[in-house]
């Protein structure tokens, strides 16, 4: 349904100050490529910066690609034009990880709502948008007197879920879900999980799913990817990657994991060094200066990316002798 | 050297309240903790269950038709005592004396960074605003102090992102900069709205680590909101947990997780997923959420209950001390009950 193949996006980094130009770029996606199938969801995980966000947007063409393919139902949308891309604008869908900035302040929920659905037709009239405006309120668990308030009268929580019904009503194929669950307390994130499972069975959508709550990802998942400055470093069956995580930084991340018990506190020293910066990424390995099993060749050239088991990938040269 | 045993924040029955179209919004009715020098809150809960309208107000940032209706945030500074620290009473300060607590006394990292972060000026512009405005340095200083505050976070590359607009940093980035700027100015109490949900877990940890260690150095009180209970076992000494605008259990953290007592926090502890086992599927608490919207004066848990009782449809119940510093929103006879169900194990 969806294949990328890759997809690079880079960020211009300008300096001078009568003359402007360009002094370097940041790669905040830089090659990736990744399959979906309808129904299925790909998890995306990796440091905060890493390109997730970028890789989303750029993925619904809320960005423009440096370059790389992204086919969508058999047709290469990375270089449509605006107008062309009107057919898919409704297929693709984003919640964004800032709900707040994400919903316009000056309009009610209703008019939030209903816009979408009148502007592609979904909703004949204003009457029979509302009716289904209750109706997606009710399923996210809002109510239907909320339509006439304003974003800045709800809840972090609310918000979120405003965002999630605004991305559902139009019946997507696609769906880039950033983070959002993160401001939901444990009882509504099951239900908007299992919300989004239910809808994923009605509408057979494809998700992409962004979020740093590793239960969370291993429990929505089919399939993960772990990125690193840019790029994927390992990539497999959710089960694969959790059970057998095989990349040095996925085994640091899965080790930072709080676990909910005041008695035991997590290893936080595990990762050395500070974040890496985008701009001068290291030699060979990204990961290198915080590894721990280094070798000589991780300082000389970027490991590729080689299928270890079934469907199971991972950049490192521990695995790729 | 602070006094360690008195509270330097307490909140007593407090009751923030909006008037809208259909009726009253209880946001808040009834919330009372404290906070003593150095400690860490907790607080957890629902969504819309007051959280952080209960922080707004002590920042006194409800605006009508939002008001504070009833309760007391008692806080001890020697702002308007010069070397005499006193309890004043936030509710009852005028808007101008309130511009000298926040951001200098209390400090806030709102749940969206992006509403706490202008657009329209670099990140250097806001830093260096905040710290002129709190702390009496020049334009440098401000710069040095920010400049180290970004370090501090572990923002990469600093010196290149103070010149950076907000929209060109990453979600957890934001997020670093506006806790870098809530830190800025040493608050004697820190209120952190969901400070590390846009944060993946090495960042996190070595957020909370940064907390952990201004709290030790300048003893910090901090006020923590997240619905992250993971977080929660890790950071805070002590957990207020909210349902329906009310605060319906307040112990250690210890208790909280090992010996909780009401229902609620029984049943929100059991909805926890987990990373290192795999799960079929997440149960949400079942039944409806509470009504706040002109909230019948009864306890919010009613409608999911499994204790509930004939009393429990006719009054409301008060915050018993169970033990020391343990209390619980339920009636006694209930308590006792529950108490026998929790400690036999069945739960
Ligand atoms: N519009 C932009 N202009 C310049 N740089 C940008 C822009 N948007 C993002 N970046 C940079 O690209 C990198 C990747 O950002 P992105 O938002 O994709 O990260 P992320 O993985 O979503 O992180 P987080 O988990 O913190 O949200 C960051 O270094 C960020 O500063
Ligand atoms: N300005 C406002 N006007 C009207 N109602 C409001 C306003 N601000 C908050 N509320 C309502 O008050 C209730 C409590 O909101 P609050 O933001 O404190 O929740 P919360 O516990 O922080 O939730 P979350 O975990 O989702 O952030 C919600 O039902 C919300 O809709
Ligand atoms: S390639 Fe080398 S440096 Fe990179 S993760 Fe593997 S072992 Fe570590
Ligand atoms: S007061 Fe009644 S309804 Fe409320 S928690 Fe106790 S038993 Fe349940
Ligand atoms: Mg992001
Ligand atoms: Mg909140």
């Amino acid at each position: 349904m969806l294949k990328i193949e890759n997809l690079k996006k880079y960020f211009p980094v300008k300096a001078g100050f009568i003359f402007e130009r360009t002094v370097a770029y940041i790669k905040a996606v830089d090659d990736i490529s990744l399959e979906i199938k309808e129904n299925e969801t790909y998890g995306l995980v990796g440091e905060s910066g890493c390109g997730k966000t970028t890789a989303g947007k750029t993925v619904i063409r809320l960005l423009d690609p440096t370059d790389g393919k992204i086919v969508f139902d058999g047709v290469d949308i990375a270089k449509l034009k605006e107008k062309d891309l009107k057919p898919f604008r409704t297929k693709m869908q984003i919640v964004f990880q800032d709900p707040m900035s994400s919903l316009n302040p000056r309009m009610t929920i209703g008019d939030m709502l209903s816009e979408p659905l009148l502007f592609h037709g979904i909703a004949k009239n204003k009457k029979e948008a509302e009716k289904i405006i209750g109706g997606l309120l009710e399923e996210v668990g809002l109510k239907a007197y909320h339509v006439d308030r304003y974003p800045h009268q709800f809840s972090g929580g609310q918000r979120q879920r405003i965002a999630i019904a605004r991305a559902i009503s139009v019946k997507p194929s696609l769906i880039v879900l950033d983070e959002p669950t993160s401001a939901l307390d444990v009882s509504v994130q099951a239900q908007i999980i299992n919300l989004l499972k239910r809808i994923q069975e009605e509408l057979h959508a494809a998700y992409i799913f962004i979020s740093h709550n590793l239960a969370v990802v291993r429990f929505i998942s089919d399939r993960v990817g772990i990125m690193y400055l840019g790029r994927i470093v390992e990539e497999g069956d959710v089960d694969q990657v959790f059970e057998n995580p095989m990349h040095p930084y996925t085994k640091a991340l899965l080790q930072a994991a709080p676990v909910p018990d005041p008695r035991k506190k997590r290893e936080r020293t595990m990762l050395i060094g500070g974040s890496p910066n985008v701009i001068n990424r290291p030699n060979g390995c990204f990961f290198n200066p915080r590894c721990k099993y280094r070798m000589k060749i991780c300082e000389q050239e970027y490991p590729e990316f080689v299928e270890v088991e079934n469907g199971h990938k991972v950049a490192c040269f521990l695995y790729n002798k | 050297m602070p006094d360690r045993k008195e509270p330097i924040l307490i909140v007593e029955n407090l009751k923030t309240y909006f008037e809208q179209a259909e009726g009253t919004v209880k946001a808040v009715d009834g919330v009372s903790f404290d906070l003593k020098p150095d400690e860490v809150i907790g607080i957890v809960g629902e969504t819309g269950s007051g959280k952080s309208v209960t922080v707004k107000s002590i920042m006194r940032l409800i605006y009508p038709p939002g008001r504070i209706a009833d309760g007391k945030i008692l806080f001890k500074t020697d702002e308007f005592s010069p070397g005499n620290p006193q309890y004043v009473d936030i509710t009852k300060l005028s808007e101008e004396q309130m511009t000298r607590i926040r951001g200098k006394h209390i400090s806030m990292v709102f749940q969206d960074p992006m509403t706490s972060l202008n657009p329209m000026f670099t990140i250097e512009d806001q830093m260096i605003e905040t710290i002129m405005f709190h702390r009496k340095v020049d334009e440098n200083q401000a710069r040095e102090i920010a400049l180290e505050m970004l370090h501090k976070v572990k923002i990469p590359d600093p010196e290149r992102r103070l010149k950076d607009y907000p929209f060109q940093l990453s979600g957890g980035q934001r997020q670093r900069v506006v806790i870098a700027i809530a830190l800025s100015c040493n608050p004697e109490v820190l209120i952190a709205d969901e400070p590390t949900t846009a944060l993946d877990v090495t960042v996190q940890a070595q957020i909370l680590e940064l907390m952990e260690s201004l709290q030790k150095e300048f003893h910090t009180s901090i006020i923590f909101i997240t619905h992250d209970l993971a977080v929660i076992a890790e950071v805070a000494n002590k957990v207020m947990v909210m349902y329906g605008g009310k605060t319906v259990e307040y112990a250690d953290v210890f208790t909280i997780f090992e010996n909780p007592i009401h229902p609620y926090t029984n049943s929100l502890l059991n909805c926890i997923p987990r990373v290192d086992v795999k799960q079929d599927s997440l149960s949400p608490i079942p039944g409806q959420p509470p009504v706040i919207l002109n909230a019948p004066p009864v306890c919010p848990f009613l409608p999911r209950c499994n204790f509930r009782t004939k009393r429990c449809e006719e009054e409301l119940p008060g915050l018993v001390e169970v033990s020391p510093g343990h209390y619980v929103r339920c009636f006694e006879e209930i308590i006792e009950k529950l108490f026998v169900s929790t400690r036999g194990g069945q739960k």
